[in-house]
């Protein structure tokens, strides 16, 4: 080859490179994205900016939950390095020792990234440290939202945040590991109105993870939008008042608007402080009160089936009249109760025999043994099977042995057996004298406080309900769920409920079974209920509701192991409807001797660990 | 006597295109975010300006010199350069450690980049004396002798990409007659390292066996080619088994690490491997116990620049919204790795623009190179061609990950002052000689 023809040879190597080049670059350039993406991650670095969560007020506007911004001091360790140690620790009212444990702690953990030194600084610390941080590269404050509570009970109805599970992350994309999230309560089922829109600022970062500006002149950066403000239908001062009749009992009391199903107050004892599962100290306190005997957790309003005890009546007359088995007129006699073959169902003395709405104004157990068979036994069905799946799906429509469907999480739907148990228990051809005991409320049957609140709105309502729900609108627009406003109709028809109506109002009279309990003044439809327990002492069961032309409130009272209806659930029943009704809350009530009793007495046996349930004074 | 200057003015439109170009990607790489736009001479795109300038007073300076100025002080300047490395390496020597620079003021000046200009003055010297060709053992070994002593000095230093820099004049001595056979032995050489580092030893040597056998089979009446064949057998075996040697007991461990993070090794299971017999050559302890620092660094280098040049996609982010640069992820990428500003911020069609634009300029100077009367010139273009080449060839693979990390600039692109400097004087004293080519056919007319 000639010489001077070599010079090809290098045009040609210089074309060969460029062309390896050029693919090389197109390669990593345009077919392989995963560099693409990787540099959005390492020169980015997304910082959430949090939302405020939205409030919650009551009924009249009265602060319940709200949150409040809390200011750790952070340090990234790698860079904490020549710094005034001492002056630092000066300013933090901390040694030296106690210092370096956490900065070595930090380095530990990850010596490039920021890791909290000194949580929770008092407001004093923040603001000194707001004047001399910048002494201090390697440290910065950081803002974090907590939440508060207004209230020291209630603890059942608000609920409680926690931290999302692996599992939620991957079910909702709006969620990072350790952002916190709504556990129970409202804070569960309003989270999606309550969390708010998370804001983001993307910056630059460099390999230290050092910011170096806003990324792409902020071009991806979006605003928080706050959570929408809760508006509940809870009557604060009610629920106060509830809790502190119901401290040192074990019960639950649930309070209803009949003409909207707003719940005016949902009270379980034992509560708790929801404060305690706030913040850092959630975890430790979320343990004891898991290991806490007495289960303060445990919601009993809205998961705990209680007999109905007698206030089942109220439904069995209903069924009865609805089935034509019943009529107001029908008389049955009582002495000392329902006598078949080897079953005795005793009754106190009364006259005898009752009608109807006597029958519910003095409790008769006989005459709804009678009326309970007469309906399982009714001809127009070939079987005491299908008469009871019948009656069954009576109960239904009264909310019993299904969901109410609050909008509360981790509802209950009671105890109603399906006819196969019975077959079970009784053999193939059971018959109505089997389950006698159901006709007063007791045995197969279940119902949680809310269900039985809920049938005394229904008899207010004579007929309907509203699902029952806790919160009245939600955010500024004041939007209300449609389902709220649905009525849901019993199969029972209106005609029918004034005669238990009028048994009920006669309670809370003379000759009623709560007859010293009533409020002068306030026309009471009750129905009291004791309910028999293998565990102890029958439970203490009242559900009414007042005034007797259109009502106000219905409610439920239950006092586990309380005795009589009359003797603790009625006079709270009662104490409630009269606080509720008061225009002015400040005027003592007509029965302070009473309203004394109820608040002195004790059934836990426990000596006193009452909550001073008085809202927590609050600035702002 | 008026004199008019023929100077090839492609070359020099696509060296300001480029050294600009440099100076705005340096500053891309190297101002803060949200900086304002303005000169500030502390910082390193200000400093880059300045280097610029002087820049353009030295080629300004030698553009008004006397072409035979060159040709004349060739053996002088290479005389003077050979004893600045002289000097650093003896004061390395007491000071502990090599220094590859001298202090001057705040400026570094690098003997070693000039060393290139001295030696391609020094070989296109040699080479063009009257009577002197790349022929018989004498010349050929004086001409291999000019190159290998500063390669030397420099690999002294410990500057082993400077010094792998003076490779590039066997491109040179190919177009002066070296045998294009070298060129082939080279590359043969090359691939059998390569796959010595991946495969273990006894593999390649009984594959080398299995091709030789058979060629020896089948041209078994051709005793000379059985010979050879032979020959070539056991020198390949030779070379593999040293080449094992080498690399675990001689290079260090990040020059290992450099060279498998390159051939996309694990260094880890490397290691883990090697340990486990796959060399017949035992890999020290201590060699061991520094490797997890080194490991993470370059492959670290390498993984940043491609994602850096990877962010750029189509047209790139543009200037100064590179995220990775301004995020400053890649170590060094306003020197050595400034074609990753290049990626990201113009994306792929910035950077093929480029490479075709750098890459006319080389063929360029090969161009002229070749179309020069005396060899002086023709040597030295083909030597200032032939290192552009090889810095831009080097710099630019390792930037897109298919070479190893080689710390050496990219020619008028790299912050710093030796650099543009040496390679503005190597290219416009070639552009001198071009620019008297004329003078030299109208003299001999």
């Amino acid at each position: 080859m000639e010489k001077s023809n070599r010079l090809y040879v290098f045009i040609g190597i210089l074309v060969l490179i460029g062309i390896i080049f050029i693919s090389r670059l197109f390669y990593l350039q345009i077919i392989d994205t995963s560099n693409y993406y990787k540099a959005q991650a390492y020169g980015s670095n997304e910082i959430t900016i949090y939302p405020a969560r939205g409030t919650i007020v009551d009924r009249y506007g009265k602060l319940m939950v709200y949150n409040d911004a809390v200011y750790d001091l952070m340090v990234v360790p790698q860079k904490a390095k020549d710094f005034d140690k001492v002056a630092l620790c000066n300013e933090l009212m901390l040694d030296t020792v106690e210092f370096n444990k956490r900065l070595k702690k930090a380095t530990k953990y990850n010596p490039r990234e920021a890791s909290v030194i000194y949580k929770n600084l008092p407001f004093h610390l923040y603001t000194r440290l707001q004047e001399i941080i910048y002494q201090f590269p390697a440290f910065y404050i950081e803002t974090k939202i907590d939440r508060r509570y207004n209230i020291n009970g209630a603890a059942h109805l608000l609920g409680y945040m926690g931290e999302v599970t692996e599992k939620q992350l991957t079910l909702d994309k709006y969620y990072k590991p350790g952002d916190i999230k709504g556990i129970t309560g409202l804070e569960k089922s309003y989270e999606i109105y309550l969390r708010g829109k998370k804001g983001k600022k993307v910056v630059l970062v460099d390999k230290f993870s050092k910011q170096q500006g806003s990324f792409a002149g902020g071009k991806f950066d979006s605003l928080p939008s706050a959570g929408q403000n809760v508006i509940s239908a809870i009557d604060l001062d009610l629920q106060v008042f509830g809790e502190q009749l119901l401290a040192n009992k074990i019960g639950s009391i649930v309070a209803i608007e009949p003409s909207t199903g707003e719940v005016l107050s949902i009270v379980n004892s034992p509560n708790y402080d929801p404060n305690l599962l706030v913040g850092q100290r959630r975890n430790k306190n979320f343990a004891s009160l898991l290991l806490d005997p007495s289960k303060p957790l445990f919601n009993r309003a809205l998961k705990a089936p209680y007999p109905p005890g007698s206030t089942f009546k109220t439904v069995q007359a209903l069924i009865g009249m609805q089935e034509g088995v019943l009529t107001p007129d029908t008389k049955y006699p009582c002495h000392g109760g329902y006598h078949m073959g080897s079953i005795t169902v005793g009754c106190h003395a009364h006259g005898s025999p009752l009608d109807l709405k006597n029958s519910i104004t003095k409790s008769c157990n006989a005459y709804y043994c009678y009326v309970y068979r007469s309906i399982l036994d009714n001809p127009r069905y070939n079987s005491v099977q299908d008469a009871y799946v019948k009656w069954t799906q009576y109960l239904n429509s009264f909310g019993i042995g299904v969901n109410t469907g609050i909008d509360l999480p981790e509802e209950s739907r009671g105890i109603v057996k399906k006819p196969s148990w019975f077959e079970h228990e009784f053999g193939k051809n059971w018959r109505s004298s089997n389950v006698v005991s159901m006709s007063i409320g007791q045995g197969q049957i279940g119902l949680t406080p809310l269900q039985m609140a809920n049938i005394a709105a229904i008899i207010a309502n004579r007929g309907y309900y509203y699902t029952p729900h806790v919160v009245r609108s939600i955010g500024d627009q004041h939007f209300v769920p449609p389902s709220f406003k649905q009525r849901h109709y019993t199969m029972v028809n209106s005609m029918y409920f004034d005669t238990i109506i009028a048994g009920m109002a006669n309670v809370c009279s003379p000759g009623g079974t709560a007859s010293r309990t009533g409020i002068p003044g306030i026309s009471i439809c009750a129905k009291t209920g004791t309910a028999q327990n293998p565990h102890g002492k029958d439970h203490s069961i009242f559900i009414a509701f007042a005034p007797r032309d259109n009502p106000k409130i219905a409610i439920c009272v239950i006092v586990e192991n309380g005795g009589f209806g009359a003797d603790y659930a009625a006079p709270i029943a009662n104490l409630m409807i009269e606080r509720y009704l008061a225009k002015d809350r400040t005027v003592p009530t007509q029965k302070p001797d009473m309203l004394d009793r109820m608040m002195k007495a004790n059934l836990t046996g426990k000596t006193s660990t009452v909550k001073d349930s008085v809202i927590i004074a609050k600035p702002n | 006597m008026e004199e008019k200057l023929h100077i090839d003015w492609l070359s020099v439109i696509l060296y300001i295109l480029i050294v600009l170009f440099g100076a705005i990607n340096i500053y891309s790489a190297n101002s803060g975010v949200d900086e304002v736009l303005k000169l500030d001479f502390s910082k390193e795109y200000g400093k880059q300006i300045l280097f610029i300038g002087i820049s353009a007073i030295i080629v300004f300076l030698i553009l008004l010199t006397d072409y035979k100025f060159f040709n004349f002080s060739a053996y002088g300047i290479y005389i003077v350069v050979i004893g600045l490395l002289l000097v650093l390496l003896a004061t390395g020597s007491f000071n502990k450690g090599a220094q590859a620079w001298f202090k001057i003021g705040s400026f570094k000046l690098q003997p070693s980049e000039f060393a290139k200009y001295a030696t391609a003055l020094a070989l296109a010297k040699f080479l063009g004396t009257f009577d002197v060709k790349f022929e018989g053992k004498r010349n050929i070994l004086i001409s291999f002798g000019i190159i290998l002593f500063p390669m030397l000095l420099t690999l002294l230093q410990n500057d082993t990409g400077s010094a792998l820099v003076f490779g590039c004049f066997v491109l040179v001595l190919f177009r002066e007659g070296l045998s294009g056979w070298w060129l082939i032995l080279g590359v043969y050489l090359l691939t059998i390292f390569v796959i010595t580092i991946l495969l273990p030893s006894i593999q390649i040597i009984i594959a080398l066996l299995i091709i030789c056998g058979l060629f020896t089979y089948f041209n078994r009446a051709r005793k000379q080619l059985v010979f050879l064949a032979l020959t070539v057998f056991l020198a390949s075996s030779f070379y593999v088994l040293s080449l094992d040697f080498v690399f675990a007991k001689i290079l260090k461990p990040h020059q290992q690490q450099r060279i498998l993070v390159t051939l996309n090794q694990d260094v880890d299971e490397y290691y883990a491997k090697k340990s486990k017999g796959f060399s017949i050559f035992k890999f020290e302890k201590s060699k061991e116990k520094d490797k997890s620092e080194s490991k993470r660094d370059y492959s670290y280098n390498v993984r940043q620049s491609k994602i850096s040049i990877g962010a750029g996609r189509w047209v790139g982010n543009g200037f100064n919204n590179g995220t990775q640069t301004k995020a400053k992820l890649v170590p060094e990428q306003h020197t050595d790795f400034i074609f990753c500003t290049v990626g990201e911020e113009y994306g792929f069609v910035g950077s093929t623009l480029f490479i075709a634009i750098y890459l006319l300029l080389i063929g360029r100077i090969y161009y002229l190179a070749e179309r020069q009367k005396n060899v002086f010139s023709r040597v030295f273009g083909y030597s200032t061609a032939s290192i552009l080449f090889f810095h831009f060839f080097v710099n630019i693979g390792m930037a897109i990950g298919i070479l190893p990390v080689i710390g050496i600039p990219l020619p008028f692109m790299s912050y710093g002052g030796s650099s543009l400097i040496s390679f503005s004087m190597l290219l416009f004293t070639f552009l001198k000689l071009d620019a008297n080519r004329i003078n030299e056919i109208s003299r001999l007319n």
